[in-house]
Order: C-alpha cells, then structure tokens, then sequence
C-alpha cells in the first residue's frame, strides 16, 4: 500500500520528520517496504550560496575558480566549477565538504588541477530534481544566503510503500493510516466533512437512472446505486492529479480519478458506471454464467464461472463485481450520466473470483479484506461531493439501497489483570485506559471488568487477547522490560530421532564423510528408477511446480549420486558423501515416511596419489552402515543379509544385498555396489558403493532392557579350528550359525561356546567347481574352571561327528 | 696362564667389530667358551699351577669372563639394534601428506542447527520431531488457518494425491496429505500426546510451492520452538527470542518486536534484529523470524484449557540464519553440495 505523506498530513497534523516515521511505521505493524522521494530528498550540508568572484582556472580552459559566500558568518569558500551558465552574483545550491547527494555521491574538500575546492554548486539533476543536465541551478528568486536547500524546494513528497498484513483491511486507505499515526501519537483524525446530505440527495431531481435494482445472490448482503445527471467529464484538477500520480495511479478523468481518490482515502472502493450504457435501466447483481464472457478495462476477454459474481443489466455482465468494470460500461468523454455504486461483497467470494482470474486489483484487495461495512455510504457521499465540484451535475432522486449488514461496535469484555497476566509486566491501568481511547475505542469501567466497544472499522478485534495485542501495540514492543531467562528444569529427553541423526553424522564424519542436504522433491524419471514404474504414481505430488520436482522421494541415494556428479564436473576430489532425512516408500498399506541415513563411497580414487590404497568393497560399506544401524539401538545380527536381485533396481544384484523389509520389519538395509547401469546414467564412471539404512521411528523408541552387569570368565578359552566344505551357493552364515548350533549343543551346557568365528573361506584347487570350504574357530571357555583337553577334544570331536552326519556339509580333511 | 686371557680378551675385542648375525655370534661365542674354546683351554691349564697361585688366577679368569660376556651382551645389543632396522624399511617421509581420504564435514545447516539447539537446550527446551508428510488438519485448521486462507491454496502449499493414503502418519478424519509448510505441526502433534507444561524445539524440513531462486526453495528448514505452562508471558517470548539473538549474533545486536499477523498466533510479531557486523546487513533492521503467544483457538483445538495453560511460539528459518552467520547470498549452495562450499565450515 502507497501512502503519501502530504496526502495523510490532509487528515492528520503531523510534525515528524520522515525518518522517524519510517521506523513509526514497523513499530505499529507496518512495515516498511521502501520509501519514495518526490522533489527534493532531504539533504544535508547543502545551502543557498553567492557566486561573488569568478575567475578563470590557471590550468584549465573549461574550469573557472569561484569564491561562493555560503553564510554570512563565515569566510567564502574557493570552488572550482565547470559549468558556464552563471554570472557573478547569481545564487545557487552549494554542497559543502560532508554533503551526500542522491545517489550517494559524498562531497569533500579535493584539488582540482592544483587548485584547492571546498565544495560543489550543483546542478537541478545532481540534486535529483531533473533528468537533464542544464548546468548550474540557479535560484532566481534570490532566497537568503545559507538557507538550507529543503526549505527552498519545498514541493516534495513522501510515498511509503507499506506492507499491510492481511488481517488489516482497514490499513488500505490514507484515513486508515492516519488513524494508526493518531493513536501512536495521540493526535485526531480530521476526517472530511461531507457535503452531501441525504436530505439533499432526496430532494433535487426526483428521477432515477435506473428504475430497478436487483441482488440474485447471497455474497452482496449491501449495495447502493447513486444517479448524477449532466456531468462534464474532463481531466482532473492539478491536486487530484498529483494526489493519485503521487501513489503510483494512472489519472484518466475526474469520474475515474475521484473513485480511486476516495477508494485511496477511505479503503472503500466504488465503481462508476456510464448510466447511458446501462441497458434496460437496470442492474441486477447475480453470479455468472458458466462461460459467460466479459471484456475488462485492462483489454482482456475472460470467461467467468459460475461462483464469480457480476454487476449486470438486463442483457450483459458489465462489471465483475468487486473486482475490475468492462469496457462495455466505462466512463468516457461523452458520458454525463452517472451510476455510482457503493457496496459491500463477501470477502471470500471476491478472493475466490480474483485468484480463480488470477487478476488483483486495488478494488478486489480491499474488499477480499474486509472494508469497513459502515463506509458504504460515506464513501459515496464523499465521491458525489468531489464530482458535483470538479464535473458539475446534480443529484438525480434518492440512491437506492438493497440490503444491509450489521454495523454495530462490538462490546469486548477484558480486565487490566487479564492484560498484566499475559503481558508479564504491569502498566497502570489509566495507561491502558487511554491507549484504548486513542484507538477509537470506547471504554466503559465500571466494575474490574471493562466493556469495550470496538468500531466497525476494526472487526478483526473480537476478543480479549485482541485487545491485549492492540494495547501493547500502540504502547510500544519497545518498551517491554528486559527480563533473564528463568526457566525450570525439564524432565524430558530429546526425541530419540534427534539423538540418532546427530549421533550418526558424528560417527560418519570420523569415517571421513562429507555431509549432504538434498531436496525432497524428485523427478518422476528417478523416482522410477529407484523403485520401479508400478510404484512411482504412489510418490507423485498432485500440484507440483516443476517437472523436475514431481514427486517425494524414495530413497536418499540418488540426490547424493546427484552430488557426485556435480563435484565429479566441476573438479573436486569427492570419495564418500552422506545424507540423513526422512523418505517415503509405497507398501501394501500406504506410504511410509519412514528415516533414512544413506552414504555412498567411490571405488576408484578420483585423483591419482603418491601411494595407492586398496580399494573400498562390499565389507566396507557394509561396516559402516552397520556400525550406523548399531546407533539405532538396532542389531543388525538380527537381519538376514540376502543378496540383491534384479528386482532390487538401483543395486547391483550379486554385489550388493538386502536386510530386513521396511514393510514388515520396520527396518530395512541396503548396501553394496550400486547397480553399473544407473551410476551410467549419472555419468560416474567409477563404480560406488552405497549403503542405504530406512526404518521407521518406532524403532527407536522401543523399549531396551536395561543393561545388566555379566559377569567375565577369569579362566582361559581353548580355541579349535575346522574346515567345511559346502556349495558354493550356501552362505557363509548359514554355515556359522548351524556349526554354532551345533557346538553349543556338543559342549552339553558344561562349559560356554564364546564365539564361532569365519576365518577362511577358499574356493579352487582341491574342491569341485560347485563347492567352497569355509574355516571357523571355534572358542571353548567356562565360567568356573580352566578346561581339560580332554573334555575339548570330546566336545569338538561330537561337532565333527555332528556336520557330517546332521548336515549336508562335508568335513574338509 | 695370565697373558693367555689377556690375549683371548684382546682377540675378542679386536674381533667383535666382524659380527653380522646371530650365528656369527654362536660361532664367535663357541670359539671362545665352547668346549674347544680358547678359554676353555686356558682354563684346563688352572690345574698345573702352583696352589697359591690358583686364587689369583681365578680371580683373573672371573674378570675375562665378565669382560667376555659384556662383549657378547655389546654385540648382541647391536645386532638386536640391527634386527629392529632391518624390519622397518625406509625412513618416512615426514612431509608428505596422508593419501588416506580427507576429513569429513558437517553441512552448515546441521552446525546453525546444532548451534541453536545447543542455545535452546542451555534453558531447558528439548528437541520434539514429528513427520514430513502431513495433513491438513494438523497444517492448518488445528493452527486457526480457515478454509479459504491463501497459505492453504494450491498455489502454496505441495499436496498429495487425493487418494494417497499413509500407513504412519495417522490423520485427524477424512482430510488430505500434504507436505507441511511449516514445522508448527510438530507444536500439534506434541500437545496432543504431552500435557503442559511443555518446552520444546522442533527443527525440521518444510516445504513450500516455491519456484527455486536465490532466496527461495521448494525445502528449507525450520526451527520451532512452543513454550505452554501456566505463567508464560509476552515478557518471557522477549527474553527467550533476545537470548537466542544475543547467543547467535553478539551482544551488540538489537532486536525489536514488530507487530504482525499469523493465524495461530496473538499477539504476532516478526522478530527483526539491527547489528553493527553482519556485514553488508550491518546497521539496518533484518526480519529474523515470525513469533508469538500462542492464539487460544489453537489450544481449543487441541483441547487445552487456555484459561490455565499459556503460551508462545515461533518460527525462524534455519537456512535463514545461516546465510546470515556467514553471508552466504544464495540459499541454492545449501542443496548443491559443492565440497568447495561445504569444506568451508568444516
């Protein structure tokens, strides 16, 4: 909203300086989006100056050296000048050392060609005043030596562009903003006093121009029709003109330029129709036809739909309602009568049709924000006023008004303790009194409760804590005390999601990982590749924006291969990368948003170094992601690793493996070599290996036994060695956890198996093609006694005896 | 007899210098006290001497054994000196740098994260999450935004499809799933599972219908914060939010409080902060983050008593304050993770 400071110093009397009224502004909810200089801006340091002596530059054909008496205190001061449109005795604008022009140009005292300058006479353009550069200003009605430039130039204005929140409505208008000045600095509106009497309006010419007035439709609970014959439609005086220029508006005619000023001045906006277009002399407020078609003033066809109201007559909408006029009904030169309508639509219905048209205008803001229901009248009377004076006519018989809404002041019922309890601090009561007085609202004392009554201009405010926010408002944010923070202690922990994600990205980075941060909107191309097309629509977002960012994402891999690529293409020595976050997974049962930590590791070094190290592979990750899923509270001894198949897209099947299901165990890992065709289509030419741990949170606030003391064996272990031989396609574990069940059952519980530990695994010569041998330990060990070799070699012997005859496993001899 | 260990211990001596390995020194040591040794057959000569001269002798033969096996414990010494070298191989180099990968990093959004945080929890406020994927409900009608509000059009806030249906995100009734827009969900969500007095913070992702630019993103991060207990004032929202500023920005920063509106919030301010070194924002008022008490609709929606329980709130974002921290003019460097970027703050 453009407000103009002379315009507001019309309702206000006003005696801050725009400086401080640019930080008034913010302190009262306002705030300041940028300020506008009309004519001079406020300067510094410069004065009107005496050219008394010129002379020509010893050094310099087109310099003069000029003595300016700038004060009559002081001594003249020597400036060296380029300009040729003067004459000794001429007075000018002279900026003295410490002067800042616009455009932040400093004056200081220099030399120029030798010769010492303490100051600049300037020119109408170097003071902001005119585009062209026509030499030295020159002051032709001689103001007195020393007279700061501003009070010269005094045709200036002020615009404030502000930023009013959408709850103020009754911002929108210079009345609106006075009244907010008023009561931070306890001053009176001067409102305008109307010259247009209803009496008056009833008496003139007693004919209409319209002989029916009709409202079809729920969202215009008021309106108004006001006819004036026998205008003169022709430019606006200066002061009309410059008032609505000087806030960003186009002036076209005094009709038009007269239902913006007043819509610019009271908030309410007004709409005038060229009475003679009106066909059938009737107006009929109703909702559109589906399909119906109006062209607007702004030249544009639009095709309204059934929830838009329009201001219509007997054959055409001629108005969207609230919103923009046709060109079918716009008031022109030839025009000399006139349909003035004041009235009042719903506020959701006009910010419905505006945002559906995608076209905001002065009119539809102010109403999708509720104007004043009591300024319908006023508003008119004020228009009707200005256009008798500046277009002449008269008033043609009485408005006719259809509706009416309710305009009473509210009573809000509030007691200063109820204000001193949330504010925290305590005001005398007489203050508070008074703020309320200054805001136009009426307060009435007369038990510890107070009534206050609450203008309709103000409907917002409806309730206690609306008034609280209203005192503190006008009596300053600024002036709450300063107070220590003086809290009690807490008895509750850090969400456990917190603590894992911090906790894992400490871990990560000691592993020498670099920290990501990738959006969570995904393509539908990569969402596709990373859990197939049958699943992608599940993830897609019904309004995205771009088509780059269609969907959630479903893994945290691709964003750091993204990653990769980037840092591969603009030369950085990227090798392991990891993000956190949280992504989405389709199941049978609905999407999860489920946590997810992912890191990816180059195989290959990207830059060649002095001394090569073996390269990262699937035990890598796998330790890693590991060690992550352990900082879940999570063992990861209790997951099955099951080698990746084709179905698993973004892995590599045969070099990489799955754990878990997020669907049903909550938890899910993956991890290894991710699939060579995708890293392809990223571009990275070196295999990565990636890990990726989901899970949902309920993992992590599952209750924990609490931990328990064990007691340690003070006796030696007895550790024995064996070899199987088993298909090459049986995996490792398997084969540990059955030799493990075997030895726990061959010791008979006498004494403990401590671990049954892979240290070999050999395929080739001395085996058939289809077979492998895997070598474990096995560590013996009792709690209350060193072991007999005795009882050792009968245990191992019954888990030899064991393999070959419960198993499929063959003993390696 | 005497000048005969006097020339064994010489020859020794004078030998030593020759021996390689172990065996050399067997061989040397065996040359020496060996059955054949010299010395062995020097002392076979004891029993021919006169008795009296026997204890002298002795005591000379005692000596050269003595000074023999300081000979032998010298070379061994040194050839132990000479085992350990010869298992080392080449000295170090100590210049060169580790070929081992480089340090990691944190992203500077988990470190002002962690920053705050930290502030937060030095005065009792614990850190609350709650989901990404959100509802409508819990969005925006819990939080007093209307129906017809702009923050809940299409043209602002990312939906769901209609039909996408979560399995744990569970829903108020029959509403839709959308991103949130701002972390206060997670204000909703907790003061429906907790009852006051609460104080939590509540960083997390949000999402917004943003076309990216320098200062816009589809995601950012925002940074929560609820305080509900019987007493809590607009002085206390003051003092929390100017400790918070102070701990971040310096002490020579100032704040203000500037009136504004949100739904879910009354009074409502947006919190700006002036400072004489923040760069080219030095000395001008900056909006820092929206604030305010908690509005009494949003406690009836959730079914807390606003005669009892009061309380504020508010909001900042996180990518916000780093930006400002570290001047950072382009919010797009947080999501392109450009090592040269994110090694800075290391």
């Amino acid at each position: 909203m453009k407000v103009s400071l002379n315009w507001l110093k019309e309702y206000l009397d006003l005696s801050v300086s725009t400086e401080e009224l640019s930080n008034t502004f913010p302190l009262l909810g306002l705030d300041v989006e940028s300020i506008e200089y009309k004519g001079l801006k406020p300067l510094d340091n410069i004065v009107v100056g005496e050219i008394i002596s010129q002379e020509k530059h010893p050094d310099a054909d087109k310099l003069s050296v000029c003595q300016v008496q700038f004060s009559n205190d002081e001594p003249p001061a020597q400036i060296v000048c380029g300009a040729k449109n003067f004459v000794v005795g001429d007075r000018v604008p002279v900026a003295l050392p410490g002067a800042r022009l616009p455009g932040d140009f400093k004056i200081k005292k220099s030399k120029l060609r030798g010769v010492p300058s303490n100051g600049m006479m300037c020119s109408a353009k170097e003071l902001g005043l005119s585009e062209e550069n026509e030499g030295l200003l020159l002051l032709k009605d001689k103001p007195e030596i020393g007279t700061s430039i501003n009070e010269v130039f005094t045709d200036t204005d002020t615009i404030y562009n502000l930023e009013i929140t959408s709850n103020r409505g009754d911002c929108l208008s210079h009345i609106g903003i006075a009244r907010e000045l008023a009561a931070y600095y306890n001053l009176k509106v001067k409102t305008p006093e109307l010259s247009v009497s209803t009496d008056q309006s009833n008496s003139a010419t007693p004919e209409r121009l319209l002989s029916n007035l009709e409202i079809q439709t729920t969202e215009c609970p008021h309106y108004t029709a006001w006819s004036i014959k026998g205008v003169s439609v022709k430019e606006s005086p200066d002061w009309l003109k410059k008032a609505i220029d000087s806030i960003g508006l186009r002036p076209i005619n005094n009709i038009v330029d007269i239902t913006n000023f007043v819509l610019m001045e009271c908030g309410q906006p007004l709409h005038a129709f060229d009475a003679a277009k009106i066909e059938g002399q009737e107006i009929i407020v109703r909702n559109a036809i589906k399909g119906e078609k109006i062209t607007t003033l702004d030249e544009k066809q639009r095709t309204l739909s059934p929830e838009m109201l329009v201001i219509a007559d007997t054959k055409k909408a001629l108005v969207i309602a609230g919103v923009m006029g046709s060109l079918d009904a716009e008031v022109t030169d030839k025009t000399t009568d006139i349909l003035l309508e004041s009235a009042w639509f719903k506020p959701g219905s006009i910010r419905a049709t505006s945002r559906k048209l995608n076209l905001s205008t002065d009119s539809s803001y102010r109403f999708a924000r509720d104007v004043d229901p009591k300024g319908v009248e006023w508003a008119a009377k004020r228009a009707i006023g200005l256009i008798l004076e500046l277009a002449g006519g008269e008033i043609s018989g009485p408005e006719i008004s259809i509706g009416d809404i309710n305009t009473a002041d509210a009573n809000i019922s509030i007691s200063p303790a109820f204000i001193e309890k949330k504010l925290g601090f305590a005001v005398n009561e007489t203050v508070i009194h008074e703020i309320f007085e200054r805001l136009g609202f009426t307060v009435i004392q007369s038990s510890e409760n107070w009534s206050v009554k609450v203008p309709s201009f103000r409907r917002e405010v409806t309730r206690p804590i609306d008034l609280v926010e209203e005192f503190i408002r006008i009596y300053g944010t600024d002036k709450i005390p300063n107070k220590r923070v003086q809290n009690s202690a807490v008895d509750r922990n850090d969400d456990p999601i917190a603590t894992f994600f911090s906790n894992t990205a400490n871990y990560l980075i000691g592993q020498n990982f670099c920290e990501c941060q990738n959006y969570t909107l995904r393509s539908k191309d990569e969402t596709s590749q990373s859990i197939g097309e049958a699943n992608e629509s599940t993830l897609a977002l019904s309004n995205p924006i771009t088509s780059d960012q269609t969907h959630i994402r479903s893994s945290i891999i691709p964003g750091l291969l993204d990653n990769i690529k980037y840092n591969i293409n603009n030369g950085n020595n990227v090798s392991r990368l990891f993000e956190t976050g949280r992504i989405f997974r389709p199941s049978p049962d609905g999407i999860i948003e489920s946590l997810a930590v992912g890191i990816v590791v180059l195989k290959n070094s990207l830059v060649k170094n002095w001394l090569e190290r073996t390269d990262v592979d699937y035990y890598t990750v796998k330790n890693i992601i590991s060690e992550v899923t352990d900082i879940a509270n999570f063992n990861t001894q209790s997951l099955a690793f099951e080698k990746c198949t084709d179905k698993d897209l973004l892995w590599q099947s045969n070099q990489s493996a799955v754990a878990g299901e997020l669907a049903l165990k909550q938890i899910q890992i993956n991890v290894g070599l991710l699939n060579l065709k995708t890293t392809k289509i990223w571009g990275i030419q070196s295999p990565v290996f990636a890990a990726e741990l989901i899970f949902d949170a309920n993992i992590l606030r599952r209750k924990t036994k609490p931990l328990s003391f064990k007691a340690i064996s003070h006796f030696p272990a007895s550790n024995k060695d064996l070899a199987i031989v088993a298909s090459k396609n049986e995996s490792a574990e398997k084969v540990r956890k059955s030799v493990e069940k075997i030895a726990k059952k061959a010791t008979g519980g006498n004494f403990q198996i401590e671990f049954t530990r892979i240290f070999d695994v050999y395929e080739g010569k001395g085996l058939a093609d289809d077979e492998k041998s895997i070598a474990l330990s096995i560590s013996f060990r009792s709690h209350d006694r060193t072991l007999k070799e005795k009882e050792v070699n009968m245990a191992f012997d019954q888990i030899q005896r064991s393999i070959a005859s419960d198993t499929n496993y063959k003993l390696r001899s | 007899m005497e000048q005969a260990l006097q020339d064994i211990l010489a020859h020794a001596d004078a030998c030593k210098g020759g021996i390689e390995s172990r065996a050399d020194l067997e061989k040397f040591k065996a040359e020496i006290s060996g059955p054949k040794g010299s010395l062995t057959q020097a002392m076979k000569g004891m029993g021919k001497l006169p008795k009296e001269e026997r204890p002298i002798i002795g005591k000379k033969i005692n000596e050269t054994k003595k000074a023999l096996d300081a000979i032998f414990e010298k070379i061994d010494q040194f050839l132990e000196e000479k085992e350990i070298q010869d298992s080392l191989g080449e000295p170090i180099d100590p210049t060169l740098p580790s070929p081992d990968p480089e340090k990691g990093s944190l992203h500077p959004l988990t470190q002002v994260r962690r920053r705050m945080t930290d502030i937060f929890s030095k005065i009792g406020f614990t850190v609350a999450e709650e989901f990404e994927a959100e509802t409508e409900w819990f969005c925006f009608d819990a939080l007093n935004t209307p129906d017809d509000h702009p923050a809940r059009d299409e043209q602002d806030t990312l939906f769901l499809s209609k039909g996408a249906i979560f399995k744990n995100v569970p829903k108020k009734e029959n509403e839709r799933y959308l991103l949130r827009t701002h972390t206060s969900t997670v204000q909703i969500r907790t003061m429906l599972k907790t009852k006051p007095p609460i104080r939590i913070i509540a960083p997390g992702r949000c999402f917004r219908r943003d076309t990216v630019d320098a200062t816009h993103s589809a995601n950012f991060h925002q940074f929560e914060g609820l305080y509900l207990d019987e007493n809590v004032t607009l002085q206390d929202l003051k003092s929390v939010l100017d400790h918070l500023i102070k701990e971040l920005f310096g002490n020579d920063v100032k704040t203000r409080l500037r009136p504004s509106f949100f739904p879910f919030t009354e009074p409502s301010y947006e919190l700006d902060l002036n400072s004489p070194s923040l760069g080219k924002l030095s000395n001008q008022w900056i909006e820092v983050m929206g604030c305010g008490m908690v509005d009494p609709k949003v406690l009836e929606s959730v079914e807390i008593s606003s005669d009892k329980w009061n309380g504020f709130a508010f909001g900042v974002g996180i990518e916000r304050i780093a930006m400002m921290l570290y001047g950072i003019d382009d919010i797009r460097h947080f999501y392109q993770n450009d090592l040269r970027f994110l090694k800075q703050f290391a």
